[in-house]
């Protein structure tokens, strides 16, 4: 132990994503061995195994229940980004528009949207529609932020350039605009797709009867713990693909971003 | 990588700006329309940002024969850079006439003049090929022949190799030369650039000067060439153009008789030396008067 502590000061420390690892482990750990060793009630936290138990023994109703969860999402993911991104590129160009929305888009994006939920369970229904259209909203709002934002940080002589090979209002905004707004867009939807995850997930939860958040709420009514565990690992599972899914995107579309501007002497 | 420099008797014509300042009004349409050339006639400008009035310029007469190379030096804030918009077509002058290869230029025509800014002009999230390539893409010229034109001009100055290199990872002085490929790539008979070299180091600003003078040479293209720096003035011109201290007006029109090509040493010639005297004894007086 002492010898494992010694090896590793004189060594740089750890990397940051080995200590995450490490912290995922410690914590699985914890949620197996706090149970099964009573120190905390099972009802509030069934073990690990017993969740993963719960999961797979009831694999076909969970499987079906997240394809419902996650077309819900797949559909509000498309909306959001689709008139967040869009609405912001349109917005953040046009200076009156800009001047005139985007406080009163940041003034929205402040209210808590799921104190409206009962209004669009009343008038879009407690089926699907409603809850696409109320992640849809969630998730809209900090696309479109973070677009205008990316908009208007971007170097004015990327447009004049633009301008002095005459390129046209929509190559501008195609090819300029959004290209140099993309690693601010991307970290925009990494929010926003999280946001229509939550908010998918919470409408279920709330009024539904279908989709994963339907069953965390069902079985917690029934007192089932692991159950109502294996619907938040799926969640949490979602999220952390969905991360994942982005950050790949940024490494891709957003290098130049994050790497420095000085470059060799020459 | 630099190719030394290699014109021999670049193309400097006997030129029609070669007349005394009071005369330069007069002679403008004799070669206005050809291509390369270009004419500035009672050009005045004056900026005016919601109320604050701003005259920048101030009766500009300028005529430049085709092939010429042509530097306007001036104190800061005399309007040099508000001239080159205008005579680029970015902005619109508030009197007077920009004619340049025939064209009135009231908008940008990349095929009429090609422009080349300070920095930050090359688009970061595309490669050095991709960026000579926009503005063919932009007109949508066919993926085969906007890449050959790419590569062709993205070689002759001097970036074979360097073609899938993103902006940061190209040095300063090697991102100039892919604006000056990019300002290229349509084949205009004009290049005008503002302070091209003034944020690369004084080795990387002579190397690049030599750079423009060899391309100058091989493509014979009318360059118009916005600097602070006397000597920078001075090496490259065929003819100096001063300004005056805010609103800008044309103060004197300096030939340069050093012979080509340009060589280091002639920085150390007496006629170097008169010259950007000269240049300084004019910029001092407005500074001064300013
Ligand atoms: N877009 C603008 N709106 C208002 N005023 C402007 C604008 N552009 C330039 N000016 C003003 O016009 C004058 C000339 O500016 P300009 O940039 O053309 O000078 P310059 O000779 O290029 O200066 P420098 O040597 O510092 O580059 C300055 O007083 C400047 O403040
Ligand atoms: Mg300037």
């Amino acid at each position: 132990m002492s010898l494992a502590m010694a090896s590793s000061a004189a060594r740089p420390a750890l990397s940051p994503a080995a200590v995450r690892l490490l912290l995922g482990i410690a914590v699985l750990i914890l949620w197996e061995a706090l149970p099964r060793l009573g120190l905390v009630p099972q009802l509030f936290l069934p073990a690990l195994s017993q969740t993963l138990a719960a999961l797979v023994g009831s694999a076909a109703e969970y499987g079906a229940h997240l394809l419902h969860t996650l077309r819900a999402i797949g559909i509000a993911m498309l909306v959001a980004c689709g008139l967040g991104i869009g609405l912001g590129l349109l917005i953040g160009s046009v200076a009156p528009l800009r001047r005139t929305l985007q406080p009163l888009a940041s003034g929205l994006y402040a209210v808590p949207i799921v104190i409206l939920y009962p209004l669009f369970t009343a008038w879009f229904g407690i089926g699907p529609q409603s809850k696409i259209v109320f992640a849809s909203v969630y998730g809209m709002l900090p696309c479109l932020l973070g677009t205008m934002a990316g908009i208007q940080t971007i170097d004015r002589q990327y447009l004049t350039v633009a301008r002095s090979m005459r390129a046209s209002r929509w190559q501008v905004i195609g090819r300029v605009l959004l290209p140099a707004a993309m690693p601010t867009v991307l970290s925009a939807f990494r929010v926003g797709g999280a946001l229509v995850i939550v908010g998918v997930v919470v409408a279920e939860m709330l009024t539904s009867s279908e989709g994963i958040g339907y069953l965390i709420s069902r079985y917690r009514t029934l007192l089932d713990s692991p159950h109502v565990f294996a619907g938040i690992l799926l969640v949490v599972l979602l999220v952390v693909l969905f991360g994942a899914l982005v950050q790949q995107v940024e490494r891709r579309t957003a290098h130049w971003r994050f790497s420095t501007r000085s470059g060799e002497a020459g | 990588m630099s190719t030394m420099a290699r014109g021999t008797t670049a193309g400097s014509p006997a030129s029609a700006s070669a007349v005394p300042r009071s005369e330069a009004k007069a002679p403008l349409r004799i070669v206005a329309s050809a291509p390369g050339a270009v004419s500035v006639a009672g050009v005045s400008h004056t900026y005016d940002v919601s109320g604050r009035v701003t005259k920048a310029l101030d009766e500009i007469d300028l005529a430049i024969a085709p092939g010429r190379f042509v530097v306007i030096v001036g104190p800061s804030g005399c309007g040099k850079s508000s001239l080159l918009m205008m005579m680029t077509g970015l902005t619109k002058p508030t009197a007077g006439t920009i004619v340049c290869g025939g064209r009135p230029m009231t908008e940008p025509d990349p095929d009429v003049v090609g422009v080349v800014f300070q920095e930050a002009s090359l688009y970061p999230w595309l490669t050095a090929q991709d960026n000579v390539e926009f503005p063919l893409s932009l007109r949508r010229v066919p993926k085969a022949e906007r890449a050959a034109r790419a590569r062709e001009k993205l070689a002759l100055v001097g970036l074979q190799g360097f073609e899938d290199r993103y902006p940061h990872e190209l040095s300063g002085g090697m991102k100039q030369r892919v604006s000056i490929a990019r300002g290229l790539v349509q084949n205009p008979s004009i290049l005008m650039l503002d302070e091209p070299f003034a944020a690369l180091d004084e080795q990387t600003r002579i190397t690049m000067g030599d750079e423009l003078l060899r391309i100058w040479a091989e493509t014979g293209k009318t360059v118009v060439f916005v600097t602070h720096s006397l000597s920078e003035a001075a090496y490259l011109a065929d003819e100096i153009v001063v300004m005056s201290a805010r609103p800008g007006r044309i103060i004197d029109r300096i030939e340069v008789a050093l012979p080509r090509p340009r060589t280091y040493e002639m920085m150390s010639t007496p006629h170097f030396a008169e010259l950007r005297e000269r240049i300084w004894r004019q910029i001092r007086h407005q500074v001064s008067e300013g």
